[in-house]
């Protein structure tokens, strides 16, 4: 146990002692989200589809639409009721929001006035939700308020709050939850990700200096066994890792005061897809001679994965055969999984399948790295 | 039981092989020196002795252990000064040393002791806390002993210790492992200087291609070659008629102990006093101007030329 804790120990000195690697693992991410994050923040994303089912065509619902759309933060689109079914299950539609033909009636059996198709609960769906009870919470007072007088009086009152800026404090209160945050965040994620296994293959290949510079050979004649070694070495580069991350996500905390969902589901899933990546420098390590080669195929390997993984742009954007070839490579899993987690809709199908595609990659990984590397 | 048998150990790199079926066995408490040229194979041998390559065949053997079987428990038992040095650069000495008593089960009190001792002996008590990257080689050298002798080994395997070490240092590095070697720690030297093996060993091992060609004391050895010494009479060349010095050699020797090479006739004897004056003689009797005469004392550099017919070192 001693001598495993001594190498990590030796392991983690050596490496915040080297300013590249420092340079690499904290400097070049930060920047990275720090300038990119900016221009996703100032610039206007693609906001996330909710579209209106109208199940009668009263003045009150055209009046009930217009208050609708008065939260920009969503995208509104009147379809049929088929479609909107259609649009959600595919996740091109965020909800549906089905208007009931007749409100009085709702209010009179004490019914929410709205129905809402959705699929998963993501936090754009909670926003959405917040602002869905505020409008209906109006429409209700102003249909109770309108009650005494004449049918016309109802719709004028809701054509008056729409003209009017009451609303608007609903959307001050639902900004900080914008759907375009989780985009921003998974990016922040995703640099991490890169420059995580720029770093850690960095420094899994150090393993070749030591084995030239001759302290690998005296490890090996030490007392000290083939797992106290692996386990030193992996252990080290996996709590690098962590330490990368937490310092990145504890600085984005700070700058864009952004949130990682549920600690309790990120922190597992976090920690195994360092893992993953721990078990990717591993397998540079075991399969070239020199930290030269190291660097060179990982720099290629890194760049072009990280592409196609999804680290640079959401992955539903390349074409369809690009998102089956994707499939191969950990970061859109890792990806994948990080946005379950981030956007908060916590699908336990789709997190299970991330995992154990990560899983299947990290032992993979471990595996050939083991396997490469010379206990000699 | 001894403290290291070696029997029949071979080791081939794909098609060559670098040590062809060696057996010795050490004693405790001996000094035992590997002494051979470069690329002899002695490396090759530490190495598997020290459990880092495993053996093409043959057997090792530490007291009652079985090294190729179970190396851990050997280990525990050696301390290994490699050839190269074998340090964390950008570390102080004292973590170095640190951490190399660490892997070998030390901490705490007893190795921060263990830790001042070491930098005692190694002379590097002053410079414990500066980077080995900013020491000299032959400080690095030391510290690279150092972090083999932390946990007292009973077996000190040292490969080339003092190779590109000032001569000061090099005699401290000497003494001290002479004076382990008397507190009773067995010592296996390498090395292709003759001196320092004839200082230290005990008992001496020649390697050349692979083989261990003659293991003995250092008495023994000498009287296998029939402890000759060689008489070096360098010569002038313009003078040189070859094929007449040689006729006039090969009647004063006939058994043909003698050669002859540009400048220089080298003739083994075991009494040169008794010949000197006649071979002076014959030689200027051939017209060949002679500007030196040097008397060697048999030592393991002619044992080694003996048995090769080279130089250990060119
Ligand atoms: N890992 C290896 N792979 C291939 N050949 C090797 C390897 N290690 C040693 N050799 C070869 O084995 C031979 C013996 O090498 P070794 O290092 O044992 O010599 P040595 O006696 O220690 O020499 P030196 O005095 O130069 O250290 C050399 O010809 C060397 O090229
Ligand atoms: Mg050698």
């Amino acid at each position: 146990m001693l001598k495993i804790w001594t190498i990590i120990s030796i392991r983690l000195k050596e490496f915040f002692k080297s300013p590249g690697s420092l340079v690499l693992m904290f400097v070049m991410p930060a920047l990275f989200s720090w300038i990119f994050g900016g221009i996703a923040v100032n610039s206007e994303q693609s906001k996330p589809l909710v579209n209106i089912v109208l199940k009668g065509d009263s003045k009150v619902n055209t009046e009930i639409v217009k208050l609708l759309k008065k939260d920009d933060h969503f995208e509104w689109k009147m379809e049929s009721r088929s479609q909107a079914e259609k649009n959600v299950a595919e996740q091109d539609a965020l909800a549906a929001v089905v208007l009931p033909a007749d409100i009085g009636e709702r209010v009179r059996v004490k019914k929410p006035i709205f129905d809402v198709i959705v699929q998963r609960k993501s936090e754009d769906y909670l926003a959405l939700s917040g602002f869905l009870e505020g409008t209906a919470a109006l429409v209700v007072q102003s249909y109770q308020a309108t009650l005494q007088f004449e049918d016309e009086a109802f719709p004028q009152v809701l054509a008056a709050i729409t003209t009017s800026k009451g609303v608007t404090v609903e959307k001050q209160m639902i900004q900080k939850d914008t759907n375009n945050l989780v985009e921003i965040n998974l990016l922040f994620v995703g640099f991490a990700i890169m420059f995580m296994m720029f770093g850690l293959s960095g420094a899994a290949s150090t393993i070749l200096d030591e084995r030239i510079g001759g302290t690998w050979g005296r490890m090996m004649v030490s007392p000290a066994s083939k797992l106290q070694i692996s386990l030193g070495y992996l252990l080290a580069y996996f709590c690098m890792g962590w330490i990368q991350l937490a310092v990145l996500m504890t600085t984005m905390n700070l700058l864009f005061s952004t949130t990682w969902g549920k600690l309790l589901y990120f922190i597992p899933f976090a920690s195994l897809v360092i893992l993953c990546v721990v078990g990717f420098g591993l397998m540079i390590a075991g399969i070239v001679k020199t930290k030269q080669q190291a660097s060179a195929i990982s720099a290629v390997l890194i760049v072009s994965t990280c592409m196609l993984g999804g680290v640079y742009w959401p992955i539903d954007v390349v074409p369809e055969v690009m998102q089956k070839i994707a499939l191969a490579v950990p970061q859109t899993w890792a990806m994948a999984g990080f946005k379950e987690i981030i956007s908060g809709s916590l699908h336990t199908g789709t997190l299970m399948k991330d995992l154990a595609a990560l899983l299947g990659f990290t032992i993979l990984f471990m595996f050939v790295g083991f396997r490469g590397i010379k206990f000699e | 039981m001894s403290m290291l048998t070696v029997q029949d150990l071979q080791k081939s790199f794909g098609k060559f092989e670098a040590v062809k079926g060696v057996s010795f066995t050490v004693e405790k408490g001996e000094s035992f020196g590997l002494l051979g040229p470069n690329g002899a194979g002695k490396s090759t041998m530490i190495n598997m002795i020290t459990g880092l390559y495993p053996p093409t065949s043959g057997e090792i053997h530490m007291k009652d252990i079985d090294v190729i079987k179970s190396p851990k428990q050997a280990q525990k038992w050696i301390g290994v000064v490699p050839q190269e040095i074998a340090l964390y650069q950008s570390m102080s000495a004292r973590e170095n040393l640190r951490f190399w008593g660490r892997m070998y089960d030390l901490s705490g009190n007893s190795l921060e002791k263990s830790i001042d001792q070491v930098l005692e002996i190694i002379g590097l008590t002053e410079r414990a806390k500066d980077k080995v990257e900013t020491f000299s080689g032959g400080m690095k050298r030391r510290v690279n002993i150092g972090a083999a002798i932390l946990h007292k080994p009973e077996l000190l395997i040292m490969d080339e210790p003092t190779v590109g070490i000032d001569p000061q240092s090099r005699n401290h590095i000497l003494e001290t492992v002479k004076r382990l070697n008397s507190e009773g720690m067995t010592i296996i030297y390498t090395s292709h200087y003759m001196e320092e093996v004839e200082y230290l060993c005990e008992r001496i091992g020649i390697v050349d291609y692979g083989q261990l060609i003659a293991s003995g004391t250092l008495r023994e050895l000498r009287e296998s070659i029939g402890d000759h010494s060689r008489i070096f009479l360098t010569i002038e060349k313009d003078h040189l008629s070859e094929e007449k010095l040689t006729k006039s050699l090969l009647g004063f020797f006939p058994e043909k102990n003698f050669e002859l090479q540009d400048h220089q006739v080298m003739v083994f004897h075991k009494e040169p006093q008794l010949i000197l004056s006649d071979f002076i003689q014959l030689v200027t009797q051939t017209g060949t101007k002679i500007t030196s005469v040097n008397i060697v004392e048999p030592n393991l550099e002619s044992v080694f030329l003996h048995l090769t017919g080279r130089k250990l070192r060119d």
